[in-house]
């Protein structure tokens, strides 16, 4: 055993998807002879001591040879579909004067419940058949015949691989249950099945649908009665050919077929028994004692690969049982429990099936894991220290035994996360972060909901969603003003939608005209006062950053959406408009500042500066086409008066009138808007006369009704007349 | 990945290499020189690997256990004594010993042989050790290839043409080829001197020491980062087209999920997230004539007050309880999340779940997991009450849909015994009495089993003449009702023994 057959390999050594454990054909003796009894007997009339005496008890009932057998194969079948729900795929046959296939490889035949319900329909063999026509070679024929069949999976491969789709191979294994005759008759079943293969081989080689088989292992299980003498010798595997390979197994019917089966299903498909020990439970009698018990469970053998590369199995307390047949490691019930909010570090998790899935113990921990508890497993160990080696816990309705890590660990005493990048900052986001990832939560999308191959998948649109949410997103508490303010949230919540309904862009305008009024009320703001001297902005500086981040944050969204954009059009008609002193002083040391930030990206200590450098980054990679057009320097804290610059072509902007400072969002966005709109309309005629951009500045300034109309025509548009009054209100104030 | 540096300490090291002019170098100072190389890159570049010094020659020695004080390496590389021959196996075998107690049998690891290339001659030579490689007893085997993921790199103090002149070059290739070809041997070009084993050691840190850096991002904000230990290309097994698939340099955040549902997931390996300053040219102006070391913790501390994504990140995944959810590669994923040691000190970790679209049956396929706006309602609820996962799978496992397995004579009896016992009790458990009854019938047609539908019918009549004077009247009924039905089936009459028949319980003007 090396770690080689572990799950991730280091270097290539396929393992394969495509081996003989792929296809497993059971082919199942049906004729007269398997009616006879097995001769082991059932008491199923147990007497309970208090019942009423002389009464006779029911004679014990004994099983048919036929029924043993099925009942094993269905065993078989049972361990393999738990520990395997897809790809290991089950062919039954049922043989007597003909065949009778009972599922096919499709995936959706792939349970016990679709195989019972088909032998149901059999029913036992009929011993008054007559045994000349009978035979199991029918069946193998069968079985033959149908390993050639392509499966699901290698179609899917195949058509996935086109020009190399000879690379995916076909191998299967056939599992024959049968009372045979002598040594000669196994020989005569092993030649039949070898000419079967080679002619199958031929037909296969004309089809598309067929595949020839490439190697074959064939296990014959010989059953007899209880009490009576083999007639058949076992043979461990040898090679018939190339193709197949043979072994043979001489079993007593009953239990010892039962386990000559568990020990094939472990062998076939490389699992590994584990025995839970310790388990407490309540008994039913004597609810306040509680009695240990054990629970075998079978699992693939990778969950033990720790144990065998380190040759600590014999430690782990593995002992062999059934004379020699079967291994279990014995791993010990661990409390305290744990709980699931824990990351455990796990290596592996492997389904389980339990040995005895109907008995006490066995449902017993499999209804405490179902619930959804988990159980930490102990390693014994010879020392006596305690050793946490694995986890048992159900996903869905699964149950998985988990490998967890019990080594040291190469990552143990890393640099704290407080001593790296980013570390001494204090006022992270956390708890809106927090916020933010719930929303972005991921969810399972049903397949066939998006079938459509130009639809984008759901994790894409996962992906596209977080880039929506993260266009303006503030690291640090002092970064920003309206994610710190409750009356912002209806906006900032909707905004970075995909679609706004009406109802949303509504709720948005209301949001809007809140912000608006508590200006009006000089409601003080949540602003930072880190970094700056003395008390912080005044009030009215406080009012213009918080605009301006709501119009940044806005801006990122509008691209196209003409819903978005009327949330902007909102913001941009109800802000207040800066006075024009401020605006040309802060221009202008704005302007020095910005051509260093632009040098030192954010490392700038005055946190309101860099607040806004990288506003401006950010809106002007996004805008880079406006800008490419329109070289326009305005202040970032004027938004552009709402006239119509009218032109006719955009190639002669000027850098006109306004005094010098960086180019803002809404100062782009509305120029663009404007170029755009220039061209439907006639120019001003005081526009075409003007020879002087401040004088042309002043006079359109100046013609006050325009200017006044435009605004009301604006806000009309969306809304309730108290607000006009307020808004008309704060121009009065002015 | 913890690395053990295994030095060649044998008299042919000690080999003074002809050079005209300079001063007389033996083969052990170049090797050593080499080493104080890797050591210093490591300590400045690969500070969190775990590393060993191992001398051997005929015997072996750990000198300096793993540790991450690149000092204590040094220093005992600085006082290695001269001993006999080299005897490769048993040094292998101490690699192995060393490892494995330390880390496990899970652990990769990387192995750095430090060698002439004159591994010994007769028995113990690893000539001797190869060609006997075949016959020998289960406890003598040659220790490679290690039980742990190993990558074994031969640095040679020898230029190639040399090495070919004997064997050694083949034997190297065969070590090699039993490590399953993981690794690579070095070897010296162009004369043996103090420049050509730089350039080989560079190399090897080229190969294998380079630090592994990325951008991890989520939508528009982003770090830059160092992931350690670099994530090594992984290769699945699969038959049909075996491909190393590599992690990407941009690690993009798909969403987030809650602990609970993602619920202690295998995973390949994990690693640590740690962010980095890449951006130095930003803080160059005016500090042109400051002292270097000054500059550097300047940078640092203006880095540690920047704010960072990673931290953010951090925080939040600890304070919420959620990991997010990576991309690594096409149809490959990770998880980020918090992890804090003993000392309480957290970080950000980061592990690579196996490659493939559905690497968690209980998330289902990764590429199917969307935003929650794209349901119609909330799957979380609207007060976080529910959850979308696990995902269900189509067919429920045997444990829990109840099936009937006879194998044992108690698992007959025991169903039997409960249709007995709700026989006693009728008319009050007809509806458990008819379920037991039916799963019965169902199993004992499945198995073709009728002999026992005979005699469950027999005991009904029996229990039905042992009813007392005062059982209800309608309990009589049903069981014979029953047993009746059970002895049609037991006759496989296919209008009787209809598997996905069940037999109802009897209307009786009592039942109503």
């Amino acid at each position: 055993m090396d770690y080689f057959q572990g799950k991730i390999l280091y270097m290539a050594e396929p393992k394969m998807m495509f081996s003989v454990s792929h296809k497993t054909a059971f082919v199942v003796d049906h004729c007269p002879y398997m009616a006879e009894s097995s001769r082991q007997q059932v008491e199923c009339d147990v007497l309970t001591k208090n019942r009423a005496q002389g009464v006779i008890p029911l004679a014990p009932v004994s099983k048919s040879l036929w029924t043993c057998a099925v009942e094993c194969s269905m065993e078989y079948c049972r361990i393999l579909y738990d520990v395997y729900p897809t790809n290991k795929l089950v062919n039954y046959i049922v043989s007597d004067s003909e065949f009778h296939v009972l599922n096919s490889w499709r995936q959706g035949d792939q349970s016990t419940q679709e195989l019972m319900s088909a032998l149901a329909a059999v029913g036992p063999p009929n011993p008054r058949e007559d045994p000349e026509c009978c035979s199991v070679l029918h069946g193998l024929v069968a079985a033959v015949e149908s390993l050639c069949k392509i499966t699901e999976l290698q179609h899917e491969t195949r058509t996935t691989l086109m020009d190399t789709a000879e690379r995916v191979a076909n191998r299967g294994r056939i599992i024959c249950l049968t009372n045979a005759k002598s040594d000669t008759h196994v020989r005569m079943l092993e030649d039949y099945v070898q000419e079967t293969i080679l002619e199958q081989n031929k037909l296969a080689a004309g089809s598309d649908r067929l595949m020839a088989i490439q190697q074959c292992e064939l296990v014959l299980v010989h059953i007899y009665p209880q009490g009576e003498d083999t007639l058949v010798s076992d043979r461990t595997k040898k090679e018939v050919s190339h193709l197949l390979t043979s072994e043979v197994h001489s079993v007593r019917a009953g239990r010892h077929l039962a386990s000559k089966l568990n020990v094939l299903v472990q062998q076939h498909f490389d699992l590994a028994s584990t025995t839970i020990t310790n388990i407490p439970m309540k008994e039913e009698q004597h609810a306040n004692t509680s009695a240990n018990y054990d629970v075998e469970l079978l699992h693939h053998k990778d969950a033990h690969l720790e144990f065998f590369k380190s040759g600590d199995l014999h430690m782990a307390g593995s002992t062999s049982r059934d004379s020699g047949l079967k291994e279990t490691v014995t791993l010990k019930w661990c409390t305290p429990r744990t709980n699931s909010i824990e990351l455990h570090y796990c290596t592996g998790a492997y389904r389980i099936s339990p040995t005895d899935v109907n008995s006490r113990p066995s449902s017993c921990l499999t209804n405490f894991l179902l619930n959804g508890r988990s159980v930490l497993l102990e390693q014994p160990r010879k020392s006596g220290s305690k050793v946490i080696s694995h986890m048992l816990s159900s996903h869905g309705g699964e149950i998985f035994l988990h490998v967890l890590n019990s080594t040291r660990s190469t990552l143990e005493d890393p640099p704290s996360i407080s001593e790296g990048c980013g570390g001494r900052v204090t006022d992270y986001r956390i708890t809106d972060f927090g916020e933010f990832m719930r929303e972005n939560r991921l969810t399972p999308v049903p397949e066939s909901q998006f079938a459509d191959l130009s639809e984008k998948s759901p994790v894409e649109r996962a992906k596209a969603q977080l880039e929506r949410y993260t266009r303006y997103w503030p690291m640090i508490i002092s970064q920003t003003t309206i994610f710190n303010m409750q009356a912002v949230v209806p906006l900032a919540n909707l905004i970075v939608k995909e679609n706004l309904s009406e109802e949303d862009v509504l709720t948005c305008q209301k949001t809007v005209y809140n912000l608006v009024e508590m200006e009006r009320k000089n409601d003080p703001l949540p602003i930072s006062t880190v970094g700056s001297r003395g008390k912080g902005p005044k009030r009215d500086e406080q009012y213009r950053i918080m605009w301006n981040e709501l119009e940044t944050l806005v801006k990122t969204h509008v691209g196209g959406s003409e819903k978005h954009q009327r949330v902007l059009d909102c913001i941009s008609a109800c802000r207040k408009p800066p006075e024009e002193e401020d605006r040309k002083k802060r221009g202008r040391k704005r302007d020095d500042k910005e051509d260093r930030l632009e040098k030192n990206g954010n490392k700038e200590a005055d946190d309101k500066s860099w607040q806004e450098s990288e506003r401006l980054k950010g809106s002007i990679e996004r805008e880079k086409e406006e800008q490419e057009s329109e070289v326009i320097k305005d202040s970032p804290d004027s938004p552009e008066p709402l006239n119509k610059k009218p032109r006719l072509t955009s190639e002669d902007i000027q850098p006109p009138e306004k005094p010098k400072g960086p180019v803002s969002l809404l100062t782009m966005w509305t120029n663009r808007i404007t170029a755009a709109n220039s061209r439907k309309h006639q120019e001003f005629a005081g526009r075409i006369s003007s020879v002087n951009n401040k004088a042309e500045l002043y006079q359109h300034l100046n013609e006050e009704n325009g200017f006044d109309l435009t605004l009301v025509i604006f806000v009309w548009e969306s809304i309730c007349t108290s607000i006009i009054l307020s808004f008309k209100g704060n121009l009065i104030y002015e | 990945m913890p690395t053990v540096v295994l030095m060649d300490v044998s008299l042919s090291m000690t080999r003074p290499v002809s050079l005209d002019g300079s001063e007389e170098f033996q083969r052990k100072n170049l090797a050593v020189h080499g080493l104080t190389m890797l050591f210093e890159h490591m300590a400045t570049n690969y500070r969190l690997e775990f590393t060993s010094l191992v001398a051997f020659s005929s015997l072996w020695e750990l000198l300096v256990p793993f540790t991450r004080d690149y000092n204590s390496l040094q220093e005992a590389l600085s006082n290695l004594e001269d001993y006999d021959k080299t005897c490769l196996e048993s040094a292998l075998q101490g690699v192995n010993n060393v490892v494995q107690q330390e880390w496990g049998s899970g652990c990769p690891c990387q192995v750095v042989l430090v060698t002439d290339g004159s591994l010994g001659i007769g028995k113990g030579s690893l000539r001797h050790s190869l060609q006997t490689l075949k016959n020998r007893s289960e406890d003598k085997k040659f220790p490679l290839p290690f039980p742990f993921p190993a990558k074994l790199f031969v640095m040679c103090i020898a230029n190639a043409e040399e090495l070919q002149t004997t064997d050694t070059m083949d034997n190297l290739e065969q070590l090699l080829s039993l490590n399953r070809g993981e690794g690579q041997i070095f070897t010296m070009e162009g004369p043996l001197c103090l420049k050509s084993v730089q350039a080989m050691f560079g190399r090897l840190i080229d190969q294998a020491y380079s630090p592994f850096h990325a951008v991890l991002r989520c939508g528009n904000l982003s770090s830059d980062v160092q992931v350690f230990p670099r994530p090594e290309p992984v290769i699945v097994d699969e038959e049909v087209d075996p491909m190393p698939r590599t992690v990407q340099t941009d690690l993009e955040i798909v969403g987030f999920i809650e602990i609970g549902d993602i619920s202690s997931p295998p995973v390949i390996s994990r690693h640590l997230v740690l962010p980095i300053a890449v951006n130095k040219e930003a803080d160059e102006i005016g500090t042109s004539n400051t002292d270097e070391a000054e500059e550097e913790t300047s940078a640092n501390q203006m880095a540690g007050k920047s704010p960072n994504f990673c931290v953010l990140l951090h925080g939040s995944l600890k304070v919420e309880g959620m990991v997010a959810l990576v991309q690594l590669g096409p149809e490959w994923y990770g998880m980020l999340y918090s992890q804090a040691d003993s000392k309480k000190k957290s970080n950000l970790m980061m592990s690579l779940f196996e490659p493939g679209p559905e690497p968690l049956p209980w998330l289902g396929k990764v590429s199917q997991l969307g935003p929650i706006s794209d349901a119609l309602e909330n799957p979380y609820g609207e007060d976080d009450s529910k959850s979308p996962f696990p995902v269900q799978p189509k067919i429920k496992r045997s444990y829990s849909q109840n099936v009937t397995v006879w194998i044992k004579a108690s698992g007959l009896q025991t169903d039997v015994q409960k249709i007995l016992r709700n026989a006693r009790k009728l008319p009050e458990k007809t509806q458990t009495f008819y379920k037991e009854l039916n799963r019965l019938r169902k199993a004992a047609l499945a198995f073709g089993f009728w002999e026992l539908l005979k005699g469950v019918a027999e005991l009904l009549e029996r229990e039905c003449t042992l009813l007392p004077d005062n059982a209800h009247p309608d309990a009589a009924f049903q069981l014979s009702h029953a047993a009746q039905q059970l002895k049609l089936a037991s006759t496989g009459d296919s209008q009787y023994a209809a598997f996905d028949h069940n037999i109802a319980p009897m209307h009786t003007d009592f039942s109503s």
